[in-house]
Protein backbone atom coordinates (compact mmCIF):
# COMPACT_ATOMS: atom_id res chain seq x y z
CA UNK A 1 0.00 0.00 0.00
CA UNK A 2 1.46 3.35 -1.03
CA UNK A 3 0.96 6.59 0.87
CA UNK A 4 -0.91 8.07 -2.08
CA UNK A 5 -3.39 5.19 -1.95
CA UNK A 6 -4.21 5.99 1.67
CA UNK A 7 -4.68 9.77 1.45
CA UNK A 8 -6.74 12.09 -0.71
CA UNK A 9 -3.84 14.56 -0.80
CA UNK A 10 -1.01 13.57 1.55
CA UNK A 11 -0.40 12.74 5.23
CA UNK A 12 -0.22 16.34 6.38
CA UNK A 13 -3.21 17.68 4.52
CA UNK A 14 -5.52 14.77 5.25
CA UNK A 15 -4.53 14.58 8.91
CA UNK A 16 -5.05 18.30 9.47
CA UNK A 17 -8.35 18.51 7.62
CA UNK A 18 -9.92 15.30 8.85
CA UNK A 19 -9.31 16.06 12.51
CA UNK A 20 -5.82 17.26 13.44
CA UNK A 21 -6.69 20.92 13.14
CA UNK A 22 -9.86 20.60 15.23
CA UNK A 23 -8.11 18.62 17.97
CA UNK A 24 -5.30 21.20 18.12
CA UNK A 25 -7.93 23.98 18.26
CA UNK A 26 -9.75 22.23 21.10
CA UNK A 27 -6.52 21.90 23.10
CA UNK A 28 -5.61 25.54 22.41
CA UNK A 29 -9.05 26.80 23.47
CA UNK A 30 -9.02 24.58 26.54
CA UNK A 31 -5.65 25.95 27.64
CA UNK A 32 -5.88 29.56 26.46
CA UNK A 33 -9.55 30.48 26.15
CA UNK A 34 -11.70 29.39 29.07
CA UNK A 35 -13.48 32.75 29.34
CA UNK A 36 -17.26 32.98 29.12
CA UNK A 37 -17.25 35.69 26.44
CA UNK A 38 -17.42 33.78 23.14
CA UNK A 39 -18.08 36.84 20.96
CA UNK A 40 -14.53 37.07 19.48
CA UNK A 41 -14.67 33.37 18.54
CA UNK A 42 -18.16 33.87 17.10
CA UNK A 43 -17.02 36.69 14.80
CA UNK A 44 -13.92 34.77 13.77
CA UNK A 45 -16.07 31.73 12.96
CA UNK A 46 -18.46 33.92 10.98
CA UNK A 47 -15.61 35.11 8.75
CA UNK A 48 -14.46 31.51 8.27
CA UNK A 49 -18.04 30.58 7.41
CA UNK A 50 -17.85 32.69 4.27
CA UNK A 51 -15.05 30.59 2.83
CA UNK A 52 -15.72 27.16 4.37
CA UNK A 53 -19.13 26.59 6.02
CA UNK A 54 -21.34 28.31 3.47
CA UNK A 55 -19.47 26.86 0.45
CA UNK A 56 -19.87 23.39 1.96
CA UNK A 57 -23.64 23.75 1.67
CA UNK A 58 -23.33 25.26 -1.75
CA UNK A 59 -21.11 22.36 -2.87
CA UNK A 60 -23.93 19.92 -2.12
CA UNK A 61 -26.49 22.03 -3.97
CA UNK A 62 -24.04 22.45 -6.86
CA UNK A 63 -23.40 18.72 -7.04
CA UNK A 64 -27.10 17.88 -7.17
CA UNK A 65 -28.28 20.61 -9.51
CA UNK A 66 -25.24 20.90 -11.81
CA UNK A 67 -26.45 18.05 -13.97
CA UNK A 68 -29.96 17.53 -15.42
CA UNK A 69 -29.33 13.79 -15.06
CA UNK A 70 -29.08 14.17 -11.28
CA UNK A 71 -32.32 16.15 -11.16
CA UNK A 72 -34.11 13.53 -13.26
CA UNK A 73 -32.65 10.77 -11.10
CA UNK A 74 -33.69 12.34 -7.78
CA UNK A 75 -36.85 14.36 -8.52
CA UNK A 76 -38.26 14.30 -4.98
CA UNK A 77 -34.99 15.51 -3.48
CA UNK A 78 -34.49 18.10 -6.20
CA UNK A 79 -38.05 19.50 -6.33
CA UNK A 80 -40.39 17.92 -3.76
CA UNK A 81 -38.22 18.44 -0.71
CA UNK A 82 -37.50 22.15 -1.34
CA UNK A 83 -41.28 22.67 -1.66
CA UNK A 84 -41.90 20.99 1.71
CA UNK A 85 -39.10 22.98 3.30
CA UNK A 86 -40.48 26.15 1.77
CA UNK A 87 -43.76 25.30 3.52
CA UNK A 88 -41.96 24.77 6.83
CA UNK A 89 -40.15 28.10 6.37
CA UNK A 90 -43.48 29.80 5.62
CA UNK A 91 -45.05 28.28 8.75
CA UNK A 92 -42.05 29.41 10.83
CA UNK A 93 -42.28 32.97 9.43
CA UNK A 94 -46.01 32.95 10.13
CA UNK A 95 -45.63 31.64 13.70
CA UNK A 96 -42.10 32.52 14.87
CA UNK A 97 -43.01 31.75 18.48
CA UNK A 98 -45.03 28.56 17.96
CA UNK A 99 -43.57 26.68 14.96
CA UNK A 100 -40.09 28.19 14.41
CA UNK A 101 -38.68 26.98 17.79
CA UNK A 102 -39.54 23.38 16.84
CA UNK A 103 -38.02 23.83 13.38
CA UNK A 104 -34.82 25.03 15.05
CA UNK A 105 -34.94 22.24 17.65
CA UNK A 106 -35.21 19.71 14.84
CA UNK A 107 -32.13 21.23 13.23
CA UNK A 108 -30.19 21.30 16.52
CA UNK A 109 -30.73 17.55 16.92
CA UNK A 110 -30.37 16.61 13.26
CA UNK A 111 -27.14 18.51 12.72
CA UNK A 112 -24.98 16.46 15.14
CA UNK A 113 -26.62 13.29 13.81
CA UNK A 114 -25.52 14.37 10.34
CA UNK A 115 -21.98 14.93 11.63
CA UNK A 116 -22.07 11.38 13.01
CA UNK A 117 -23.01 10.04 9.59
CA UNK A 118 -20.04 11.86 8.05
CA UNK A 119 -17.70 10.42 10.70
CA UNK A 120 -18.83 6.89 9.85
CA UNK A 121 -18.52 7.58 6.12
CA UNK A 122 -15.00 8.96 6.48
CA UNK A 123 -13.92 6.02 8.64
CA UNK A 124 -15.30 3.61 6.04
CA UNK A 125 -13.45 5.41 3.24
CA UNK A 126 -10.09 5.44 5.01
CA UNK A 127 -10.58 1.85 6.24
CA UNK A 128 -11.21 0.76 2.66
CA UNK A 129 -8.14 2.64 1.51
CA UNK A 130 -6.07 0.97 4.26
CA UNK A 131 -7.43 -2.48 3.45
CA UNK A 132 -9.25 -2.82 6.80
CA UNK A 133 -12.56 -4.50 5.97
CA UNK A 134 -15.54 -2.99 7.75
CA UNK A 135 -18.24 -5.63 7.80
CA UNK A 136 -21.54 -5.69 9.62
CA UNK A 137 -20.04 -6.29 13.09
CA UNK A 138 -17.36 -3.62 12.75
CA UNK A 139 -19.91 -1.15 11.46
CA UNK A 140 -22.28 -1.88 14.35
CA UNK A 141 -19.50 -1.27 16.89
CA UNK A 142 -18.44 1.91 15.13
CA UNK A 143 -22.04 3.15 14.89
CA UNK A 144 -22.65 2.38 18.57
CA UNK A 145 -19.64 4.51 19.48
CA UNK A 146 -20.32 7.37 17.10
CA UNK A 147 -24.08 7.72 17.66
CA UNK A 148 -23.92 7.37 21.44
CA UNK A 149 -21.17 10.03 21.48
CA UNK A 150 -23.66 12.20 19.57
CA UNK A 151 -26.39 11.51 22.17
CA UNK A 152 -23.93 12.27 24.96
CA UNK A 153 -22.96 15.52 23.23
CA UNK A 154 -26.61 16.51 22.83
CA UNK A 155 -27.22 15.93 26.55
CA UNK A 156 -24.13 17.96 27.48
CA UNK A 157 -25.10 20.70 25.05
CA UNK A 158 -28.58 20.90 26.56
CA UNK A 159 -27.18 21.02 30.08
CA UNK A 160 -24.43 23.58 29.60
CA UNK A 161 -25.65 25.52 26.58
CA UNK A 162 -29.09 26.45 27.77
CA UNK A 163 -29.94 29.11 30.26
CA UNK A 164 -33.28 28.85 32.06
CA UNK A 165 -34.38 25.94 29.86
CA UNK A 166 -33.76 27.84 26.60
CA UNK A 167 -30.95 27.89 24.07
CA UNK A 168 -30.22 31.01 22.07
CA UNK A 169 -30.10 30.20 18.34
CA UNK A 170 -29.97 33.05 15.83
CA UNK A 171 -31.42 35.34 18.48
CA UNK A 172 -34.41 33.05 19.05
CA UNK A 173 -35.13 31.27 22.32
CA UNK A 174 -35.32 27.59 21.50
CA UNK A 175 -36.54 25.33 24.34
CA UNK A 176 -33.87 22.97 25.64
CA UNK A 177 -34.68 19.39 24.75
CA UNK A 178 -35.67 17.68 28.00
CA UNK A 179 -34.00 14.34 28.67
CA UNK A 180 -33.88 12.12 31.77
CA UNK A 181 -30.64 12.00 33.79
CA UNK A 182 -30.01 8.29 33.21
CA UNK A 183 -29.54 8.84 29.44
CA UNK A 184 -26.15 10.37 30.12
CA UNK A 185 -24.89 7.14 31.76
CA UNK A 186 -26.61 4.94 29.16
CA UNK A 187 -25.01 6.87 26.28
CA UNK A 188 -21.58 6.58 27.90
CA UNK A 189 -22.03 2.83 28.49
CA UNK A 190 -22.94 2.22 24.82
CA UNK A 191 -20.16 4.53 23.65
CA UNK A 192 -17.39 2.81 25.62
CA UNK A 193 -18.69 -0.65 24.69
CA UNK A 194 -18.68 0.35 21.03
CA UNK A 195 -15.16 1.75 21.17
CA UNK A 196 -13.82 -1.33 22.97
CA UNK A 197 -15.39 -3.74 20.51
CA UNK A 198 -14.19 -1.70 17.50
CA UNK A 199 -10.69 -1.46 19.02
CA UNK A 200 -10.80 -5.25 19.42
CA UNK A 201 -11.55 -5.72 15.72
CA UNK A 202 -8.76 -3.29 14.83
CA UNK A 203 -6.33 -5.13 17.13
CA UNK A 204 -7.15 -8.51 15.60
CA UNK A 205 -6.63 -7.01 12.13
CA UNK A 206 -3.23 -5.64 13.18
CA UNK A 207 -2.20 -9.08 14.46
CA UNK A 208 -3.34 -10.78 11.26
CA UNK A 209 -1.71 -8.22 8.98
CA UNK A 210 1.41 -7.94 11.16
CA UNK A 211 1.30 -4.17 10.81
CA UNK A 212 -0.17 -1.21 12.62
CA UNK A 213 -3.41 0.32 11.47
CA UNK A 214 -2.77 3.71 9.81
CA UNK A 215 -3.88 6.36 12.35
CA UNK A 216 -5.90 8.18 9.68
CA UNK A 217 -8.45 5.32 9.82
CA UNK A 218 -9.19 6.07 13.47
CA UNK A 219 -8.81 9.85 13.22
CA UNK A 220 -12.42 10.62 12.14
CA UNK A 221 -13.80 8.72 15.15
CA UNK A 222 -11.29 10.31 17.53
CA UNK A 223 -12.18 13.74 16.18
CA UNK A 224 -15.87 13.00 16.61
CA UNK A 225 -15.18 11.99 20.21
CA UNK A 226 -13.36 15.28 20.87
CA UNK A 227 -16.22 17.27 19.31
CA UNK A 228 -19.01 15.60 21.26
CA UNK A 229 -17.55 14.40 24.56
CA UNK A 230 -14.82 16.63 26.04
CA UNK A 231 -15.50 19.42 23.53
CA UNK A 232 -19.19 19.58 24.46
CA UNK A 233 -18.30 21.27 27.74
CA UNK A 234 -16.37 24.07 26.03
CA UNK A 235 -18.73 26.64 24.57
CA UNK A 236 -16.08 28.46 22.52
CA UNK A 237 -15.25 25.17 20.81
CA UNK A 238 -18.84 24.37 19.73
CA UNK A 239 -18.90 27.52 17.69
CA UNK A 240 -16.09 26.27 15.46
CA UNK A 241 -17.13 22.60 15.18
CA UNK A 242 -19.33 23.27 12.10
CA UNK A 243 -16.28 24.84 10.44
CA UNK A 244 -14.26 21.65 10.93
CA UNK A 245 -17.14 19.46 9.74
CA UNK A 246 -17.39 21.60 6.61
CA UNK A 247 -13.64 21.45 6.06
CA UNK A 248 -13.76 17.63 6.08
CA UNK A 249 -16.61 17.75 3.61
CA UNK A 250 -14.93 20.14 1.20
CA UNK A 251 -11.86 17.93 0.88
CA UNK A 252 -13.97 14.97 -0.22
CA UNK A 253 -16.29 17.09 -2.38
CA UNK A 254 -13.30 18.64 -4.18
CA UNK A 255 -11.89 15.23 -5.07
CA UNK A 256 -15.33 14.17 -6.31
CA UNK A 257 -15.63 17.31 -8.42
CA UNK A 258 -12.17 16.75 -9.92
CA UNK A 259 -13.14 13.18 -10.73
CA UNK A 260 -16.26 14.39 -12.56
CA UNK A 261 -14.53 17.24 -14.41
CA UNK A 262 -11.04 15.93 -15.14
CA UNK A 263 -11.25 12.17 -15.13
CA UNK A 264 -13.74 12.11 -18.00
CA UNK A 265 -12.75 10.89 -21.43
CA UNK A 266 -10.50 13.39 -23.20
CA UNK A 267 -9.97 15.58 -20.13
CA UNK A 268 -6.61 17.29 -19.73
CA UNK A 269 -4.65 15.79 -16.85
CA UNK A 270 -2.26 18.26 -15.27
CA UNK A 271 -1.66 20.17 -12.06
CA UNK A 272 -2.54 23.34 -13.91
CA UNK A 273 -5.96 21.91 -14.75
CA UNK A 274 -6.45 20.71 -11.16
CA UNK A 275 -5.69 24.22 -9.89
CA UNK A 276 -8.03 25.81 -12.43
CA UNK A 277 -10.90 23.42 -11.64
CA UNK A 278 -10.40 23.84 -7.88
CA UNK A 279 -10.46 27.64 -8.21
CA UNK A 280 -13.52 27.55 -10.46
CA UNK A 281 -15.42 25.19 -8.15
CA UNK A 282 -14.26 27.05 -5.03
CA UNK A 283 -15.26 30.49 -6.28
CA UNK A 284 -18.69 29.23 -7.46
CA UNK A 285 -19.34 27.66 -4.07
CA UNK A 286 -18.25 30.76 -2.16
CA UNK A 287 -20.66 32.76 -4.28
CA UNK A 288 -23.38 30.11 -3.89
CA UNK A 289 -22.87 30.03 -0.13
CA UNK A 290 -23.24 33.79 0.09
CA UNK A 291 -26.44 33.62 -1.95
CA UNK A 292 -27.86 30.92 0.33
CA UNK A 293 -26.94 32.50 3.66
CA UNK A 294 -26.80 36.22 2.91
CA UNK A 295 -28.74 36.75 -0.33
CA UNK A 296 -31.74 34.62 0.64
CA UNK A 297 -32.30 36.32 4.05
CA UNK A 298 -31.81 39.71 2.36
CA UNK A 299 -34.54 38.78 -0.14
CA UNK A 300 -36.91 38.14 2.78
CA UNK A 301 -35.83 41.16 4.81
CA UNK A 302 -39.16 42.87 4.06
CA UNK A 303 -40.88 40.47 6.48
CA UNK A 304 -41.93 41.99 9.81
CA UNK A 305 -39.38 39.86 11.68
CA UNK A 306 -35.90 40.58 13.02
CA UNK A 307 -33.35 39.86 10.27
CA UNK A 308 -31.61 37.33 12.55
CA UNK A 309 -34.86 35.38 12.90
CA UNK A 310 -35.41 35.35 9.14
CA UNK A 311 -31.78 34.34 8.54
CA UNK A 312 -31.97 31.62 11.21
CA UNK A 313 -35.13 30.02 9.82
CA UNK A 314 -33.75 30.06 6.27
CA UNK A 315 -30.40 28.67 7.46
CA UNK A 316 -32.22 25.77 9.12
CA UNK A 317 -34.06 25.01 5.87
CA UNK A 318 -30.78 25.09 3.90
CA UNK A 319 -29.20 22.79 6.50
CA UNK A 320 -32.05 20.26 6.42
CA UNK A 321 -32.03 20.26 2.61
CA UNK A 322 -28.27 19.62 2.82
CA UNK A 323 -28.80 16.63 5.15
CA UNK A 324 -31.10 15.02 2.59
CA UNK A 325 -29.02 15.81 -0.48
CA UNK A 326 -25.91 14.55 1.26
CA UNK A 327 -27.59 11.23 1.96
CA UNK A 328 -28.61 10.93 -1.68
CA UNK A 329 -25.35 11.84 -3.42
CA UNK A 330 -22.76 10.23 -1.14
CA UNK A 331 -23.79 6.60 -1.06
CA UNK A 332 -20.61 4.54 -0.80
CA UNK A 333 -22.41 1.61 -2.46
CA UNK A 334 -22.66 3.70 -5.62
CA UNK A 335 -19.80 2.66 -7.92
CA UNK A 336 -19.05 6.14 -9.26
CA UNK A 337 -18.93 7.57 -5.75
CA UNK A 338 -16.84 4.80 -4.25
CA UNK A 339 -14.29 4.88 -7.10
CA UNK A 340 -13.86 8.66 -6.68
CA UNK A 341 -13.41 8.22 -2.97
CA UNK A 342 -10.50 5.87 -3.57
CA UNK A 343 -8.48 8.43 -5.54
CA UNK A 344 -5.52 10.59 -4.68
CA UNK A 345 -5.52 14.10 -6.05
CA UNK A 346 -2.18 13.48 -7.82
CA UNK A 347 -3.87 10.87 -10.00
CA UNK A 348 -5.77 13.63 -11.76
CA UNK A 349 -2.47 15.10 -12.93
CA UNK A 350 -1.63 12.04 -15.00
CA UNK A 351 -3.67 10.42 -17.79
CA UNK A 352 -6.31 7.87 -16.85
CA UNK A 353 -4.02 4.81 -17.01
CA UNK A 354 -4.49 4.77 -13.23
CA UNK A 355 -8.07 3.58 -13.75
CA UNK A 356 -6.71 0.14 -14.52
CA UNK A 357 -4.53 0.11 -11.45
CA UNK A 358 -7.13 1.46 -9.00
CA UNK A 359 -8.80 -1.84 -8.05
CA UNK A 360 -5.42 -3.13 -6.90
CA UNK A 361 -4.92 0.00 -4.86
CA UNK A 362 -8.33 -0.48 -3.28
CA UNK A 363 -7.55 -4.03 -2.33
CA UNK A 364 -4.06 -3.27 -0.97
CA UNK B 1 -75.44 5.94 47.40
CA UNK B 2 -78.17 7.94 45.69
CA UNK B 3 -76.04 11.06 46.10
CA UNK B 4 -73.06 9.30 44.60
CA UNK B 5 -75.06 8.20 41.54
CA UNK B 6 -76.44 11.70 41.18
CA UNK B 7 -72.89 13.04 41.36
CA UNK B 8 -71.69 10.66 38.63
CA UNK B 9 -74.66 11.57 36.40
CA UNK B 10 -73.95 15.24 36.90
CA UNK B 11 -70.27 14.71 36.13
CA UNK B 12 -71.12 12.79 32.95
CA UNK B 13 -73.50 15.48 31.77
CA UNK B 14 -71.05 18.19 32.71
CA UNK B 15 -68.39 16.35 30.69
CA UNK B 16 -70.75 16.03 27.74
CA UNK B 17 -71.57 19.68 27.93
CA UNK B 18 -67.88 20.53 27.88
CA UNK B 19 -67.30 18.11 25.04
CA UNK B 20 -70.07 19.83 23.15
CA UNK B 21 -68.36 23.16 23.76
CA UNK B 22 -65.03 21.79 22.55
CA UNK B 23 -66.68 20.26 19.49
CA UNK B 24 -68.37 23.53 18.69
CA UNK B 25 -65.08 25.36 19.01
CA UNK B 26 -63.25 22.76 16.92
CA UNK B 27 -65.79 22.99 14.12
CA UNK B 28 -65.22 26.71 13.88
CA UNK B 29 -62.14 27.12 11.69
CA UNK B 30 -61.81 30.77 12.62
CA UNK B 31 -61.16 29.88 16.26
CA UNK B 32 -58.42 27.33 15.42
CA UNK B 33 -55.17 28.03 17.24
CA UNK B 34 -52.01 28.58 15.17
CA UNK B 35 -50.83 25.12 16.19
CA UNK B 36 -54.08 23.54 14.98
CA UNK B 37 -53.87 25.48 11.73
CA UNK B 38 -50.31 24.23 11.27
CA UNK B 39 -51.40 20.64 11.92
CA UNK B 40 -54.20 21.06 9.38
CA UNK B 41 -51.67 22.31 6.82
CA UNK B 42 -49.44 19.33 7.66
CA UNK B 43 -52.30 16.87 7.14
CA UNK B 44 -53.17 18.62 3.87
CA UNK B 45 -49.59 18.28 2.65
CA UNK B 46 -49.53 14.60 3.60
CA UNK B 47 -52.73 14.08 1.58
CA UNK B 48 -51.14 15.95 -1.34
CA UNK B 49 -48.11 13.62 -1.22
CA UNK B 50 -50.39 10.57 -1.18
CA UNK B 51 -52.48 11.87 -4.07
CA UNK B 52 -49.32 12.70 -6.05
CA UNK B 53 -48.05 9.18 -5.51
CA UNK B 54 -51.45 7.79 -6.62
CA UNK B 55 -51.55 9.79 -9.84
CA UNK B 56 -47.93 8.97 -10.64
CA UNK B 57 -48.53 5.23 -10.35
CA UNK B 58 -46.91 3.46 -13.28
CA UNK B 59 -45.19 6.63 -14.50
CA UNK B 60 -42.37 6.96 -12.00
CA UNK B 61 -39.99 4.53 -10.34
CA UNK B 62 -40.67 2.72 -7.09
CA UNK B 63 -37.91 4.86 -5.57
CA UNK B 64 -39.96 8.01 -6.21
CA UNK B 65 -43.04 6.46 -4.59
CA UNK B 66 -40.98 5.45 -1.57
CA UNK B 67 -39.53 8.97 -1.38
CA UNK B 68 -43.05 10.45 -1.40
CA UNK B 69 -44.04 8.04 1.38
CA UNK B 70 -40.99 9.16 3.33
CA UNK B 71 -42.03 12.79 2.91
CA UNK B 72 -45.33 11.84 4.54
CA UNK B 73 -43.38 10.30 7.44
CA UNK B 74 -41.24 13.43 7.73
CA UNK B 75 -44.21 15.80 7.78
CA UNK B 76 -46.13 13.59 10.23
CA UNK B 77 -43.05 13.28 12.43
CA UNK B 78 -42.55 17.03 12.52
CA UNK B 79 -46.24 17.63 13.30
CA UNK B 80 -46.01 15.18 16.20
CA UNK B 81 -42.79 16.87 17.31
CA UNK B 82 -44.53 20.25 17.50
CA UNK B 83 -47.20 18.59 19.67
CA UNK B 84 -45.08 16.40 21.95
CA UNK B 85 -41.53 17.72 21.56
CA UNK B 86 -41.40 19.10 25.07
CA UNK B 87 -43.34 16.32 26.79
CA UNK B 88 -40.06 15.34 28.50
CA UNK B 89 -40.41 18.38 30.74
CA UNK B 90 -43.36 16.68 32.43
CA UNK B 91 -42.46 13.02 31.85
CA UNK B 92 -38.66 12.55 31.55
CA UNK B 93 -38.93 9.03 30.09
CA UNK B 94 -41.13 10.39 27.30
CA UNK B 95 -38.32 12.84 26.46
CA UNK B 96 -35.98 9.93 25.79
CA UNK B 97 -38.67 8.29 23.61
CA UNK B 98 -39.00 11.49 21.60
CA UNK B 99 -35.22 11.57 21.08
CA UNK B 100 -35.17 7.90 20.04
CA UNK B 101 -38.08 8.58 17.68
CA UNK B 102 -36.20 11.48 16.13
CA UNK B 103 -33.05 9.39 15.70
CA UNK B 104 -35.23 6.77 13.97
CA UNK B 105 -36.64 9.50 11.74
CA UNK B 106 -33.13 10.77 10.85
CA UNK B 107 -31.99 7.22 10.14
CA UNK B 108 -34.98 6.64 7.88
CA UNK B 109 -34.44 9.94 6.06
CA UNK B 110 -30.86 8.86 5.45
CA UNK B 111 -32.35 6.29 3.04
CA UNK B 112 -34.25 8.99 1.15
CA UNK B 113 -34.48 8.42 -2.60
CA UNK B 114 -31.56 6.03 -2.80
CA UNK B 115 -31.27 3.02 -5.06
CA UNK B 116 -32.99 0.11 -3.37
CA UNK B 117 -32.23 -3.57 -3.63
CA UNK B 118 -34.37 -5.26 -6.29
CA UNK B 119 -37.50 -6.75 -4.79
CA UNK B 120 -39.14 -10.05 -5.65
CA UNK B 121 -41.50 -8.15 -7.96
CA UNK B 122 -38.56 -6.78 -9.94
CA UNK B 123 -37.14 -10.23 -10.63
Amino acid sequence: MTASALYFVNWWTDTLIIGGLSIVTWVALLVLYQVADTQPIFWFALVLSLVVNYPHFSATVYRLYQSPDNIRQFPVTAWGLPLILFGAVGASFWQPDVIAPYFLMLFLLWSPYHYSGQTIGLTMVYARRAGFPIGRRERMALSAFVFSAFVYGVIRFQQTGSGGGFTDVYGMSVPAFPLPDWMDAAAQAVMWTGVLVFAGFAFVWCLEQKRLMPPIVLLPALTHFVWFVPGASLKSFWIVVPFFHSLQYLLIALVMQLKVRIDGVGGEHSWRRIGAEARRWGSRNILGGMLLFIGLPAAFSWLPLPLMTTAGILAVAVNIHHFFVDGVIWKLRDTATSSALMMNIAEFAVPAVVDLARPKVAEA
Amino acid sequence: MREAVAGVVLAVFAGSARAADVAAAASDPVSATPREAFLAAGIGTMIACGVTSFFLAGRVTERTHVALAMLVVLIGGFCLFTLFGLVGREIPVAGSLVLLGLIGLFKLMNQFEIRRKPTLLDK
